[in-house]
């Protein structure tokens, strides 16, 4: 860690997948006051920490001390049948672990934001496997990197500028030596930062992946088009892939939340391992959320599955549909939520979102968000990587090290120990 | 049916105001002015007789909420787009298809101007929410 | 919470202490094995049992990032092997590929406790700390790789061996490893252009290097530097029908290394089984015509001294294939039709290419996979010296650590083989020696190649696979009395004892009880820290500042594992590296 006069260097931006750890934060008392390199959003996050915070806990709407909001919070969990832990993707690897303990002393179902982002991708995996890629391997290396239903000017603003339109030791010129291409239903803002935008139509995904893996394996198609694209357009984008040397496939939600869902996913798969057999292809998935792969992860090693993770039997066992956050909501299975750092009641269709607003909810987050409005206690907790150390994953699976650079608002705490003392209470009363 | 009704794939997904609205805090004025829009084609804005700005209501299968209208030039006849938020989701069904996923992308609705109609704040949306409605 | 302990009238195998089978009682303070215990020690009589040092096993994939894609990947592997939590310890999955708690667990329960991640990317390593976290009740190291990075290629370019040596020496202080791992040199980089290395001297993508120079250059460095444990190897041609010969050619070219040390061992080869397939006479180098080249690579081992071997037995059934050698994996996959799922994880610059991950089944019935069964067993029972090589299954790769009981089985009991050799396909009896061999290791034969050997092997013989006085009371003893139990002709018996110890203890701490695990203990990690001189030291940190700003996509200065993570667990070793040369 490097501080000099409150200057912070080499610190990991908390907001998307991209994990960009070249932040320079300038800190002036208790206030951020400068963030060097960041994009608008990282920008918005550091130097607009301090704003629309939660910064007492309170139980129905009413403010208490945090000893009394850990009591109601335990008496929720202990009278529940059936409790969903929900959330963990914004907050950083050891909350995610003492979530999983709590969920294994409960006998809970514990769920990150995955089911609602990238779950597809892994179902998609769990059919085909996943080659994949690395952000420094592609600037190195991609010559053809092909971006499909993502768009990060808007989601991953530093994706293109930071990592890809940049030199590597066998890129020397990214301008010319790289290919950069989006497949998308919309040209959005990411078509003007590429160099060929490709629409297709909405919900074709699945057909033109798969008409690309015929004409890649040499089969003749007699239709004259696929998905809006003409058949000799297909053509000319399969040879252009299988003469890439070392092509890149990054996929985003348009892929994972559209029609076919994991089945885009699992074709996408096929499709690079069959480039494969021809030249060098890796796919990553544009993570949203800054440590949504550190959740997978974390849940991956202690229960042996990445998400939807049910501890009823005193074991973990898995079922996407089934311990999916929305499908335990709309279901009506539910009977009390603990949502720790994410924000449901605005990301989750409206029926899954009108049961949680007839069940107790237990809100661990910094911030006054949608879900603060519905809980019956809210629990303000420190931003990691702002206001309290911690690790996370980037998209790629890299682990960095999050820092600390500034206080946290007086009597908050991190995710972690809000967990711990819900915990330790909760082994109290179940002695 | 009012003769003005467009009939469109609506999706949902990310932008940079969302972004760092969402960044600022949900209960800002920026997160409503970001998420509580939908962007419409030329031929949609013209077949529908509105202007940049004017209020819209979107209809699906399950209910309408009102947004902002918002001409993108970019965008294709047949697709609108509304930012992932609470007034997307409220037009959502939760159905999975067993996958844990709801279908965020290319819902069908139904869109008329609807210049009477006033667009719910995120405190009354979060209320409406909470009052089952 | 430390414990006293008089473990009273047990059988006791301690080869390194040349005790074989004798009753005797073992004093145990504070977490070591001492001469006498406090007048308020613990006694615990232990007529009748078998106990023999806590097993140690070098080479166990149970971390890391490949281990998490190949859980992702296959929950189906772990579904049915549900481990449930306890008033005492965590829950988990317990199939072929446990979750981190279940790792733990199972391994104490089998009277292991020490083992050995042999394929740590170093720039995932933060993650590893993490993960051993949650990995309970074992002593745990991490060999980092080195074969595949830009890094290293500079330096064996310009023959710079001091500086590579400075690089590891580094890498191991900054990230807590214990050792080099090598692993398809130059091949694993190669597969960054869709390509491999077969040849010793076949050419490296972009760089003037060979896998010869890359695996010698190493050797010689970890010597220069006298790291306890010789580099760590894992050849090119990994699962080619008649790479005995290959393999064989690699550990010459390293055997004209020169040892620093005592030590004569200059490398270790890992998962024989999968790098010593034989070729029927005046085949070809493919599957049809595989043999077994166990005999073969037994009669080089018996005339060469300077390398060292594990088995890397496959077990048959269900297993999860998962190696550094993304080539290898992705023509794994190629052999099942481009059916099986694969998975490969580039990282970064560090490894280009990186590992591959692809579920397999070794089938009995399978010629190729009966004869790769076979070749290992064969020259496991025909090798003098059993100082030079451990058991293992390179878990979860020939199968996992749970089937060691059964590749225990087979070395002890001709009748165990021959009910084996029924089962599988013929090729096994054809294409080998198998049938006719009678050797049986003994009890004390198993204590050498579970605990003594491997103890040695990585440098750790001071504190672990021994009972003698010094020694970390990492303790496992067997419920079965070798004086009255005919462990050959009974194989259910061995399969039964070494699944469940009657009593492992860590660190003097009684860890499991008949398999079953009641205390859940925090692991700790074992590192060694080389000291450079001061100038090398220097040039070291300049010169990787620059490349690693070049060639990573993350910050320098995020490279080393913090504090933060380390300091409650590791247990470094300082070794003094300052004579070589800046």
């Amino acid at each position: 860690m490097t501080e000099a006069n409150n200057i912070f260097n080499a610190v990991p931006c908390t907001f998307c997948g991209c994990l960009c750890d070249d932040i320079i934060i300038e800190v002036d008392g208790n206030r951020i006051v400068k963030n060097t390199n960041g994009c608008a959003i990282s920008k918005e996050r550091f130097i607009g920490h301090a704003e629309n915070r939660c910064l007492e806990p309170t139980v129905s709407g009413k403010t208490v001390s945090l000893e009394k909001a850990i009591e109601r919070a335990v008496e929720i969990i202990t009278s529940s049948k059936r409790l969903l832990i929900y959330g963990l993707s914004s907050t950083e690897n050891d909350a995610q672990r003492e979530a999983y303990r709590l969920a294994e002393l409960t006998g809970s179902v514990v769920d990150n934001t995955t089911s609602v982002c990238h779950g597809p991708t892994i179902l998609g995996a769990q059919e085909s496997g996943e080659a994949t890629s690395s952000l420094a391997e592609v600037r190195h290396r991609s010559d053809l990197v092909i971006y499909w239903g993502a768009n990060p000017a808007a989601a991953h603003p530093r994706h293109i500028p930071h990592y890809i339109r940049q030199p590597g030791e066998y890129i020397k010129d990214p301008k010319n030596d790289r290919k950069i291409w989006l497949i998308d239903i919309r040209e959005t803002t990411t078509a003007r930062m590429v160099d060929r935008f490709i629409r297709i139509e909405p919900r074709t995904d699945l057909e033109v992946i798969q008409t690309l893996r015929a004409l890649i394996r040499g089969h003749k198609l007699d239709v004259s088009q696929v998905g809006g694209i003409s058949i000799a357009d297909l053509e000319e984008i399969a040879i252009a892939m299988k003469s890439a040397k070392y092509g890149t496939l990054f996929f985003g939600l348009g892929l994972t939340q559209s029609w076919g869902r994991h089945r885009n996913i699992d074709a996408a798969i096929r499709l690079i391992q069959d480039l494969n057999a021809h030249t060098k292809w890796g796919l990553l998935p544009m993570r949203g959320h800054y440590n949504v792969s550190g959740a997978n992860k974390t849940s991956t090693w202690v229960t042996g599955y990445p998400y939807a993770v049910d501890f009823a039997r005193g074991y973990p066992r898995f079922s996407p549909g089934e311990y999916t956050a929305v499908d335990m909501l709309a279901r009506g299975e539910a009977d009390a939520l603990l949502n720790i750092a994410a924000d449901p009641v605005a990301h989750f269709p409206r029926s899954a979102v009108s049961h949680l607003t007839k069940i107790p909810v237990i809100n661990i987050d910094p911030k006054i968000n949608m879900t603060s409005q519905v809980a019956e206690v809210n629990i303000p907790a420190a931003i990691a990587g702002i206001e309290c150390d911690g690790a996370a994953t980037r998209m790629d699976g890299l682990p960095l090290y999050l820092r600390k650079v500034i206080e946290p608002p007086e009597g908050v705490i991190p995710d972690r120990d809000i967990l711990r003392m819900i915990i330790k209470s909760l082994e109290k009363v179940m002695k | 049916m009012n003769s003005g009704s467009v009939y469109v794939l609506v999706t949902s997904g990310r932008t940079l105001s969302q972004g760092r609205a969402m960044e600022k805090g949900k209960m800002t004025s920026d997160y409503e002015d970001a998420v509580a829009v939908c962007e419409l084609d030329a031929t949609s804005m013209e077949s529908l007789g509105i202007e940049n700005g004017e209020t819209v209501v979107v209809k699906s299968g399950i209910g309408e909420i009102a947004v902002k209208a918002k001409l993108n030039k970019n965008l294709h006849p047949g697709l609108a787009f509304i930012p992932c938020g609470p007034y997307f989701n409220y037009l959502l069904d939760s159905y999975t298809q067993h996958t844990g996923m709801p279908g965020f992308k290319s819902l069908a609705v139904t869109i008329d101007a609807a210049p009477e109609m006033k667009i719910s704040t995120i405190e009354e949306l979060a209320k409406k929410i909470k009052e089952g409605k | 919470m430390t414990e006293h302990l008089i473990l009273k009238n047990g059988v006791v195998f301690d080869p390194m202490n040349g005790v074989e089978g004798e009753v005797m009682d073992i004093c145990v303070s504070e977490g070591k094995i001492v001469e006498k215990a406090p007048s308020n020690a613990k006694v615990i009589d232990l007529k009748g049992n078998t106990v023999m040092a806590g097993g140690v096993d070098p080479h166990s994939h149970i971390l890391g990032s490949k281990l998490n894609v190949a859980r992702v990947v296959s929950p189906d592997v772990n579904r049915h092997h549900p481990y449930p939590a306890t008033k005492k310890t965590r829950s988990g999955v317990a199939g072929i590929i446990p979750s981190s708690f279940a790792t733990g667990f199972l391994y104490s329960a089998m009277g292991y406790t020490t083992v050995v991640e042999p394929a740590l990317p170093a720039t995932k390593a933060l993650g590893a700390w993490e993960e051993i976290e949650d990995i309970p009740g074992l002593d745990i190291a991490m060999l980092p790789l080195f074969c595949n990075s830009m890094i290293s290629f500079k330096y064996v370019q310009d023959g710079d061996i001091s500086g590579l040596a400075a690089y590891i020496a580094w890498t191991l202080k900054k990230v807590g490893g214990l050792g080099v791992k090598v692993v398809n040199p130059g091949g694993t980089y190669a597969w960054a252009y869709g390509k491999n290395v077969c040849g010793l001297d076949d050419e490296v993508p972009e760089w003037d290097v060979t896998p010869r120079t890359i695996m010698t250059g190493l050797a010689e460095a970890v010597q220069e530097l006298g790291l306890p444990h010789q580099m760590h190897f894992h050849p090119t041609n990994l699962g080619r029908p008649g790479n005995v010969h290959t393999t064989m050619q690699q550990l010459d070219a390293i055997g004209g290394i020169k040892p620093s040390g005592k030590k004569k061992e200059v490398v270790h080869l890992t998962h024989m089984a999968f790098d010593c397939l034989g070729v029927v006479e005046e085949g070809m180098s493919n599957w049809k015509d595989v043999a077994s080249g166990g005999l073969t690579f037994a009669d080089y081992y018996n005339k060469h001294k300077h390398f060292t071997v594990d088995l890397g037995q496959i077990t048959f059934g269900q297993s999860m294939t998962m190696t550094g050698d993304g080539p290898f994996q992705h023509s794994l996959y190629l052999l099942t039709g481009g059916k099986a799922k694969w998975s490969n994880i580039p990282v970064d610059v560090e490894l280009p290419g990186g590992a591959g991950i692809v579920p397999f089944t070794f089938e009995p019935k399978s010629p190729a996979n009966a004869v790769q069964w076979v070749g290992s067993l064969e020259f496991a029972l025909n090798i003098k010296d059993l100082w030079r090589m451990f058991l293992s299954t390179d878990h979860p790769n020939g199968g996992p650590f749970l089937k060691y009981p059964l590749l225990i089985s087979w070395l002890m009991s001709k009748k165990q083989r021959e009910h084996w050799l029924g089962k599988v396909h013929k090729f096994a009896s054809e294409r080998s020696t198998l049938a006719e061999i009678e050797r049986e290791y003994s009890l004390n034969d198993i204590a050498i190649t579970t605990r003594a050997a491997p103890a040695k092997i990585l440098g750790l013989e001071k504190t672990k696979g021994h009972l003698g006085l010094g020694a970390d009371a990492d303790i496992a003893v067997y419920g079965f009395n070798p004086e009255k139990t005919d462990l050959a002709n009974n194989p259910d018996l061995i399969l039964k004892h070494f699944l469940q110890t009657e009593f492992t203890f860590k660190g003097g701490l009684q860890v499991s009880k008949k398999g079953i695990v009641g205390k859940q203990l925090h692991s700790r990690v074992i590192s060694v820290h080389p000291e450079l001189n001061q100038d090398l030291s220097q040039r070291i940190d300049r010169e990787l500042e620059e490349m690693m700003s070049k060639w990573f996509s993350h910050s320098f200065s995020n490279y080393p594992v913090p504090k933060r993570y380390r300091e409650h667990l590791e247990m470094p070793t300082v070794i003094d590296s300052t004579a070589v040369k800046a």
